[in-house]
């Protein structure tokens, strides 16, 4: 996998154009290689080098460690590069010019995101990736601060946009959350009517199933009609913020879409629990209650969680799709790059989601890893 | 203490109980036997009303069990179950004191009733109280399976094939256990097996069923005597005097040997063994030391040339193995006899092949009959 990796972020490091710059934020302009980035270059080139051994090493550790500090490494420099590469090609342009990231930069970052992640399934270990993030971090402060970083095209689309950008996320946060606040509210119990009952579970299981094949954006859209009517005909609803346009109709779509993940992980989870144990617990005299919460659920919950994973990460993503039924996140600031080709912007809402939903995605198989009882962990 | 009268369960047109009706006394060993899917599971799961019977009833002290609530009813029945169940996700000592919690015992009170019970089914509890279920072999799982279902000291025990996953070996270790620990607690046990050794050796009462239906309802003697019908006598099994050698304990039928003391020199040796060619050498204390061969002594060897050592665990059986076992034990030494010690090696008495035989031909006045002895 490390080979991989390597291989990978060297054709970013090497064939592919690195920068781009443009005389303003919308035209193209004339592609430059990874020659921009001067000396820095180098230093991602060493990196690069560094994979290549790592993939070779001997010893699973050293493999380990030579693999992710290659990727953290290169990440790191990769961030200088940008910032060294901005502030050669924009001195004495014009100051609408900007330089935007080319492929090479995304295919350097994906080479580091496979080195890096090579070898992780064995290590769990947080420590270590908390130093990575706090050094990624670091490297990414200075250069923007020194580095000539904030000189690059997406930060530059932020600046202008900074006043609303944070309340975009927020509301992005907010809404994901709710969605899969209601999805496990919701899903749970259904999951558990569907271990109960032989009926329910076709109808349960069958409907959320379906409920995932339609479209997004066409459910948003089926949602306004209804959901209109609905705020027309009950004034308490809409005095609660219920329209047919904005986060209502959002949040009904992926309440629905979270379903799906949480129903059939509480099912597979609660239904993959020991028969003998069931039996074991009834026959000592436990009440379905106390058999629900002192063994089945204890030994679901790994599984429900990793529904809950699951349905995170989908809904973070769906989440943009909101926008277009009137709801305000990170999916405004695509929506806008579209209308304007404006690659930069389109960046700014896709990147941050990305980040939300790698974040949530790794802190919920946290969560997930916490809860697994000992006796059962592998 | 548990009646079942004319208790029926129907699967749509299978019967799988069928007018069952048979009384457990207070502290008895009762054992259901039948060939596979003859109905004793659903028989001991009627009892805790994990299955609801179609028709008869069931009395526990005289109380018909659907008139108490099923948790109470359930909670004073242990139950093993025959694939053990335990939780995966708790300790053994978690799984023991599952009852106990659901009781609301305190904690303090909970680990030393785990620890107790741990030392009860052979399990140091220091060894085992912290591990997890699937660190454990399968017999050590179907004794903390047991420690479980005793941990509220229900006066009834339920037990579905409790040793069925268990190897020969350790099958009999946990048999000869279950004997000891029920001399010791006195439990009314229903115990289902489809293994007849184990019936016959671990039962005061022996109910035999085939598809549904009670065959015969007896002590193991009364059964292994007196078959009430074809399917009973062929199920007990051709060797039916040997397996009668399983309910007779050797002290039963043992008798003093001749003995003499390592020091008493040739003249003892000779005094003491009379007309007999053997006698047991004991060390001053009554250890069995070894035993005299008068024919190594006409030989012409020395007293303490003459003594044929031996190992008392090897060569010796306990007042409380059973016939057969020191029969075979003979039989894989060589010897027309054995000695009979106690648990201190101290030489109480001796088993000859000859008592055996007898034991084996008018079998039935050796034969232990606790529960008989219990009434009178
Ligand atoms: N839920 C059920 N539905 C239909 N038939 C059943 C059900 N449970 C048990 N039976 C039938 O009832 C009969 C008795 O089953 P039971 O489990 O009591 O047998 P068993 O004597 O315990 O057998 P084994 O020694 O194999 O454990 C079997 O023929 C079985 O097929
Ligand atoms: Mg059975």
């Amino acid at each position: 996998m490390a080979l991989v990796g390597a291989v990978v972020a060297l054709a970013g490091a090497t064939v592919l154009p690195f920068v781009e710059l443009r005389p303003n934020r919308l035209v193209p302009g004339a592609m430059h290689g990874f020659a921009a980035a001067g000396p820095w270059a180098f230093a991602v080139w060493a990196l690069v080098a560094m994979g290549f051994t790592a993939a070779f090493l001997r010893g699973v550790k050293a493999r380990l460690v030579a693999g992710s500090v290659s990727a953290i490494g290169i990440v790191a420099a990769l961030s200088w590069a940008l910032g060294s590469a901005a502030d050669t090609l924009l001195a004495g342009q014009a100051p609408v010019s900007r330089v935007s990231m080319g492929a090479g930069v995304w295919v350097m970052l994906a080479g580091a995101a496979i080195l890096g992640f090579a070898g992780q399934e064995r290590t769990h270990r947080v420590l270590w990736r908390l130093v990575a993030a706090a050094v990624v971090l670091v490297a990414l402060f200075g250069a923007f601060h020194l580095g000539g970083l904030e000189r690059i095209s997406l930060v530059r689309e932020f600046e202008v946009r900074a006043s609303s950008f944070w309340g975009l996320l927020g509301n992005h946060l907010a809404l994901a959350s709710a969605g899969v606040g209601l999805g496990v509210m919701f899903g749970v119990p259904l999951g558990l009517l569907a271990t109960r009952n032989r009926r329910a579970r076709g109808v349960v299981l069958g409907v959320t199933g379906v409920i995932q094949t339609v479209p997004s954006l066409a459910l948003l859209g089926l949602l306004i009609v209804p959901l209109s009517a609905l705020s027309q005909a009950v004034p308490a609803l809409r005095a609660i913020g219920v329209h047919g346009i904005g986060a209502a109709p959002g949040l009904v779509a992926l309440t629905l879409y979270a379903l799906l993940p949480v129903v059939r992980n509480t099912y597979v989870g609660l239904s993959g629990v020991d028969p003998a144990a069931v039996d074991a617990g009834l026959g000592m005299g436990m009440s379905r209650g106390q058999l629900l919460m002192r063994v089945e659920f204890p030994l679901a919950l790994p599984l429900i969680i990793e529904g809950v994973r699951t349905a995170s990460v989908l809904l973070i993503g769906i989440t943009t799709l909101t926008a277009f039924a009137g709801a305000r996140n990170l999916g405004v600031l695509i929506i806008e790059g579209l209308g304007q080709f404006a690659p930069d912007l389109i960046l700014l809402g896709a990147l941050p989601t990305i980040m939300l939903a790698v974040a949530a995605d790794s802190a919920l198989s946290a969560v997930g890893r916490a809860v697994t009882p000992e006796g059962v962990r592998t | 203490m548990i009646r079942l009268e004319g208790v029926t369960r129907r699967y749509g047109e299978k019967t799988a109980v069928d007018e069952l009706s048979f009384e457990v006394a207070e502290g008895e060993v009762c054992v259901l036997i039948g060939p596979s899917g003859c109905g004793k599971t659903t028989t001991l799961r009627m009892i805790n009303r994990l299955i609801e019977p179609t028709g008869g009833r069931i009395l526990i002290e005289g109380r018909d069990i659907m008139s108490l609530p099923v948790e109470e009813l359930r909670r004073g029945l242990g139950y093993v179950i025959q694939s053990i169940g335990l939780f995966p996700h708790l300790t053994v000592a978690g799984n023991i004191s599952v009852v106990p919690r659901l009781l609301g015992w305190d904690k303090a009170r909970m680990a030393a009733r785990a620890d107790e019970l741990l030392r009860l089914v052979g399990l140091p509890p220091e060894a085992y109280r912290d591990k997890y279920p699937r660190q454990l072999s399968g017999g050590e799982a179907q004794r903390v399976g047991v420690a479980r279902a005793l941990a509220a000291d229900p006066p009834v025990l339920l037990m579905d094939e409790p040793f069925g996953a268990v190897d020969p070996l350790n099958r009999e270790r946990l048999q000869t256990e279950f004997a000891r620990i029920q001399r010791e607690l006195r439990k009314t046990v229903i115990f289902v097996t489809h293994d007849i050794d184990e019936a016959i050796r671990l039962a005061d009462k022996i109910a035999i069923m085939r598809d549904g239906k009670l065959q015969q309802f007896a002590s193991p003697e009364e059964l292994l005597n007196h078959p009430a019908n074809k399917f009973v006598h062929d199920f007990v099994g051709a060797d039916r005097a040997l397996k009668r050698l399983v309910r007779v304990k050797v002290s039963d039928v043992m008798r003093s040997p001749a003995t003499v003391f390592a020091n008493a020199g040739e003249i003892g040796f000779r005094e003491a063994a009379g007309r007999r060619r053997f006698t047991y050498v004991l060390e001053p204390d009554g250890r069995l030391l070894g035993w005299i061969d008068t024919h190594d002594l006409d030989q012409g060897l020395s007293a303490e040339e003459a003594i044929t050592l031996v190992d008392a665990g090897e060569a010796s059986v306990g007042p409380d193995t059973s016939l057969r076992d020191a029969l075979s034990r003979m039989l894989g030494l060589g010897f027309r006899s054995i000695a009979v010690t106690d648990d201190g090696c101290r030489l109480i008495g001796e088993v000859t092949f000859s008592s055996v035989e007898a034991a084996m031909a008018e079998g039935d006045e050796h034969i232990a009959a606790p529960a008989e002895a219990d009434a009178g």
